[in-house]
């Protein structure tokens, strides 16, 4: 396939998306077949483009002289173009049966297939500026889908997220100014861009825009001190908030984060200096933290929430080990996690689209009436902990195993955090299981007898995850391989 | 082809997932089909254990980490005493969980946390101990919450996050260990890079201390002591026995594993992290006993008793000589079939008369003469009267101290076993002398029955003949109580067999 079709599939959603609201579609069905039918067409194209590895770019337009929007698909790309591509179908036959009590399907679905092409534009751009145009878009396109239902909790919420997104843009705006500034070029090397002997003596102050830069797109990571609009954004239905929330939105984050510190300033700029001491410092506290604040937190959703943001730090931490074994680390918690999280969020989304409850304490003896989904949440709770056997013990023994071997004292700390956010997810996951499979001897399960699970359209989604689950965890070798092969490009 | 070693970790586990997803299932058909398959499996893990050394890879968790299971001498004494002992109690439970209801969930988790104990027993490397580890903690968590009482559940999720913490910090170690050896395969005297592990020498002690607590949380090592008196009241009595008797025994295997056979006794050596080893054992030796003393409670006074003798083996280990393993080996056998024989008369007086407390004990001889002969054999064993089998891994356990170059802690130790095994007499046997010679006055008694009926949950509605009369369990009860109880005899009357069995085996060790 040629480069070509790069620009197609991050055009084709944002075109076919924005055209919903104006095509009269006839019944309902008829809208979901549209929206399912782009969205599939879309991954078919991603996925022939990922099989084949077009080598080449293809500018969109210039702007002036090397300043381009421009594409191109590599290694890193692929995984972050991978994830998105496989999880947003089966999303989406997910929220046709979800959105029904949501109402304004017709706007829904058009940000929704909007933020697929802007996602996929961020995982194949050339060149930083091209990655920013989209990660901006990003934040803009998402913004509806957080205010869905208006009511004055989800017009905070989306506010919230605009001013921290916007803001972290800016200071990500600042970074890019100085890699356009002292790098060789615009477009992402292995290895990194800058010039150090025009950076001269400024080292310092470059050292300085790298963590400004960092925390900039790890806004949309929810790093500490920057995680607080994520857990607010867990109004929006339960289709944004496990796909975008838990996987494309944040992941975007860690995705640019990558890019920023492996293909523009490049570790060997950055490793074992004051920068990165800050940026580690910084992911193992939100590791902890996010743990801390999930425990604490009696929504479900934004339990998970905030689960994800220790989560998402895993993977960010891992990025900041600035080693090729972190990367690997990193990205393959990028992808496990994607799994793992969805997989939890679907659950909780099929609890509220069934009985409308939100609260765990509202869940006691759920676990015999919808037994499917329960058992579904106990083992994506397990993956999340890391029980050998499911992805969550793959990824967190690539990141430990970073860890451990990067000669780092805040590494080995970093191992210490992780296995304190495992006992804390422990914690906080399996209180809900035991809850819902053993509410004591006195309930009463007539208080609950409408509870039942739901149908096929959000099962479906759930019965793939937890076998992806098993089969990463049990059989991880390719996908490893795949992603040390990435990895080794950096040296 | 070796794979067929595995069919005594699969058989049980299918059957136990099979029995918890089927609907409903006469209560005969359970017990027999149960039996059938404890019974089947125990036999072939027997025979994979004991037709010679086998290894059998089963797959690649990751590039360079199989799944690995390897049988050695270790393996076959583990396993060896955890099929008789689950065998025994299994059968017991057929009757004993009567009363508990629930019994299809309670058999379906007993078979699966058979077969994950074999697994793990059977373990040839160190993450695939891991894998088994956490997940016989997951497995037998449901056993102890097994009436759904409040304090139930409470007490299995303190079982649980004090295992997974342990097992976290056991991970922890396996991280840094997986950098510094050249593999983390099983091997005599361990692993170790000498390279890697001088450079890193720091780090690897606190990696090495971090399992060795970690794993001690199993084995109720302080400090992560509390979730054995929490559980145990608590569990249905055939599973206090189990946990007692075997699970306990997983943090042992795990701590065997990591500094016999991976890290190697000659890097800890001297170190400080012997020291603590050392000091944690002897303190939770002694703690555990004087907790055990002044605790009314029945079960949880045993749970306390258990606590103590685990870091008994504890110690043993922490020696770091031949002697000192032997001693913790041996203990670790005997213990296992003493303990379990005293929850499971725990068990009888709760089934049969609803009695909880030690205080209610008393008279309890005269209506259940052979129960409380077998208690009396159990307790003389564990603490170590000659010809009981405790008196010789103590026997053990104190010569290795005395020939141990650990300095102060050569006499210190012997000197804390002696106090603790006081201890144990003081709260073990006053349940026999008074059972057998209440004394005057014995009519407080029953003005505490109805207290006792409550605390114990049991309502079988035998009220008025609880007193009076000889009353002993059924044959399917009494059996399975009696061979265990006689085992503890029977090995400390014909030790030397498995005494050279086990040199042997250390002596291939170091």
């Amino acid at each position: 396939m040629s480069a070509n079709i790069m620009v197609v599939v991050v055009l084709l959603p944002i075109v076919f998306g924005v055209l919903i609201p104006l095509i009269p579609f006839k019944t309902r069905r008829h809208m979901t077949w549209y929206v399912e039918g782009v969205v599939l067409l879309t991954s078919v194209l991603v996925w022939g483009l990922l099989i084949s590895q077009p080598d080449g770019s293809f500018v969109l337009f210039r702007f002036t002289g090397n300043l381009s929007v421009s594409f191109r698909l590599d290694g890193l790309g692929t995984v972050f173009a991978g994830i998105v591509s496989s999880l947003w179908p089966l999303a989406t036959l997910y929220s046709f049966e979800y959105m029904k009590h949501e109402g304004h399907e017709k706007f829904f679905f058009m940000f929704y297939v909007i933020t697929y092409g802007v996602t996929l534009g961020i995982a194949l751009a050339e060149d930083i500026l091209t990655m920013y145009f989209f990660y901006e878009m990003l934040s803009l396109v998402t913004l509806p889908l957080i205010m869905h239902t208006l009511t004055r909790e989800a017009i905070l919420a989306s506010r919230t997220y605009l001013y921290y997104s916007l803001g972290g843009a800016a200071f990500a705006f600042i970074g890019m100014i100085f890699i356009l500034t002292f790098g060789t070029t615009s477009v992402f090397v292995p290895g990194g861009v800058i010039d150090t002997t025009a950076l001269g003596d400024r080292q310092g102050l470059m050292l300085l825009i790298y963590v400004l830069c960092f925390c900039g797109f790890s806004v949309k990571a929810a790093m500490f001190p920057f995680s607080s609009w994520l857990p607010k954004a867990g109004v929006a239905p339960t289709p944004v908030t496990a796909l975008l929330h838990a996987v494309a939105v944040v992941k975007a984050g860690a995705f640019t984060v990558i890019r920023v510190t492996y293909y523009s300033f490049g570790t060997e700029l950055l490793r074992g200096t004051w920068a990165q001491t800050v940026v580690l410092g910084l992911t193992i506290f939100t590791i902890v933290y996010g743990c801390s604040r999930a425990l604490k937190e009696t929504h479900l959703k934004r339990r998970l929430a905030w689960s994800t943001v220790s989560n998402l730090s895993y993977i960010l931490f891992g990025a900041a080990l600035m080693t090729p074994l972190g990367l690997v680390g990193a990205l393959s918690h990028m992808v496990f996690h994607a799994v793992m999280k969805i997989c939890s969020f679907f659950c909780a989304g099929a609890v509220i689209y069934k009985t409308g409850r939100n609260y765990i304490h509202e869940l006691n003896g759920f676990g015999r009436k919808m037994p499917k989904v329960f058992t579904i949440f106990t083992i994506s709770g397990m993956a999340l902990m890391g029980v050998p056997g499911l992805c969550g013990f793959v990824s967190k023994w690539n990141l430990a195993k970073a860890a451990a071997a990067s000669e780092n004292p805040l590494g080995y700390l970093g191992v210490a955090a992780l296995l304190v956010s495992a006992l804390l997810t422990a914690i906080y996951m399996m209180t809900i299981s035991l809850r819902a499979f053993f509410p004591g001897r006195d309930f009463d399960y007539d208080m609950i007898s409408d509870v039942e699970d739901p149908n096929w359209m959000m099962i479906l989604p759930l019965v793939i995850f937890v076998i992806a689950m098993f089969v990463f965890g049990l059989h991880s070798e390719p996908v490893i391989t795949a992603l040390e092969s990435i990895a080794a490009a950096m040296n | 082809m070796n794979g067929w070693i595995l069919l005594p970790v699969f058989l049980p586990v299918i059957a136990g997932i099979f029995l918890l997803l089927m609907l409903s299932c006469e209560r005969r058909r359970l017990h027999q089909a149960a039996g059938t398959v404890l019974v089947i499996s125990a036999l072939l893990a027997l025979l994979a254990a004991w037709t010679g050394e086998k290894s059998v890879t089963l797959f690649y968790l990751m590039k360079d980490i199989p799944v690995y299971f390897h049988i050695d001498g270790i393996s076959r004494i583990f396993v060896t005493f955890t099929s008789i002992v689950w065998v025994c109690v299994g059968i017991y439970a057929f009757v004993y969980m009567e009363h508990e209801g629930a019994e299809k969930r309670f058999f379906g988790f007993y078979l699966m946390v058979y077969g994950v104990l074999v697994a793990l027993e059977f373990s040839g490397n160190l993450v695939t101990m891991y894998f088994f580890y956490e997940l016989m903690t997951l497995t037998s968590a449901p056993m102890v919450l097994h009436n759904g009482s409040r304090e139930a559940i409470m007490a299995a999720l303190k079982y649980l996050f004090y295992s997974l913490c342990g097992a976290y910090m056991g991970l922890f170690g396996i991280y840094f260990l997986y950098q510094n050896c050249d593999t983390l395969t099983f091997t005599p005297g361990g692993t170790l890079n000498p390279a890697l592990a001088q450079d890193h020498r720091t780090i690897l002690l606190i990696a090495v201390f971090a399992m060795l607590v970690g794993f001690g949380a199993k084995a109720g090592m302080l400090p992560l002591h509390a979730w054995l008196p929490a559980a145990h009241p608590v569990a249905p009595s055939p599973a206090s026995a189990v946990f007692s008797g075997i699970v306990v025994k997983a943090g042992v295997l795990a701590a065997i594993r990591t500094v016999y056979y991976v890290v190697g006794p000659d890097f800890i050596r001297g170190t400080w992290v012997q020291t603590a080893w050392m000091v944690l054992a002897l303190v939770t030796v002694f703690m555990g006993s004087m907790m055990a003393y002044r605790e009314p409670v029945f079960k949880k006074r045993l749970a306390y008793s258990t606590v103590s003798q685990i870091s008994y083996i504890l110690f043993g280990l922490s020696l770091l000589t031949p002697m000192g393993m032997t001693g913790a080996l041996l203990h670790t056998v005997f213990h296992a079939f003493i303990k379990s024989a005293l929850f499971l008369t725990a068990g009888v007086f709760i089934f049969e008369c609803g009695k909880a407390r030690v205080s209610e004990l008393t008279g309890i001889g005269k209506r259940m003469p052979k129960t409380i002969w077998c208690y009396t054999f159990a307790s003389l064993a564990l603490i170590g009267i000659p010809p009981a089998c405790g008196f010789v891994s103590k026997w053990y356990l104190a010569e290795g101290a005395l020939h141990a170059d650990v300095g102060i802690f050569g006499w210190l130790g012997p000197v804390v076993l002696l106090v603790s095994a006081l201890l144990t007499a003081g709260y073990l046997l006053p349940v026999t002398m008074k059972g057998f010679f209440p004394g005057k006055g014995n009519g407080e008694n029953s003005g505490m029955k109805k207290a006792s009926v409550e605390i114990s949950g049991v309502q079988n509605g035998i009220t008025d003949d609880r007193d009076t009369g000889k009353k002993e369990p059924s044959l399917m009860m009494l059996i399975p109580l009696g061979i265990l109880a006689s085992l503890t005899i029977i090995l400390g009357v014909l030790p030397n067999p498995l005494i050279h069995y086990i040199s042997q085996l250390v002596s291939g060790l170091m």
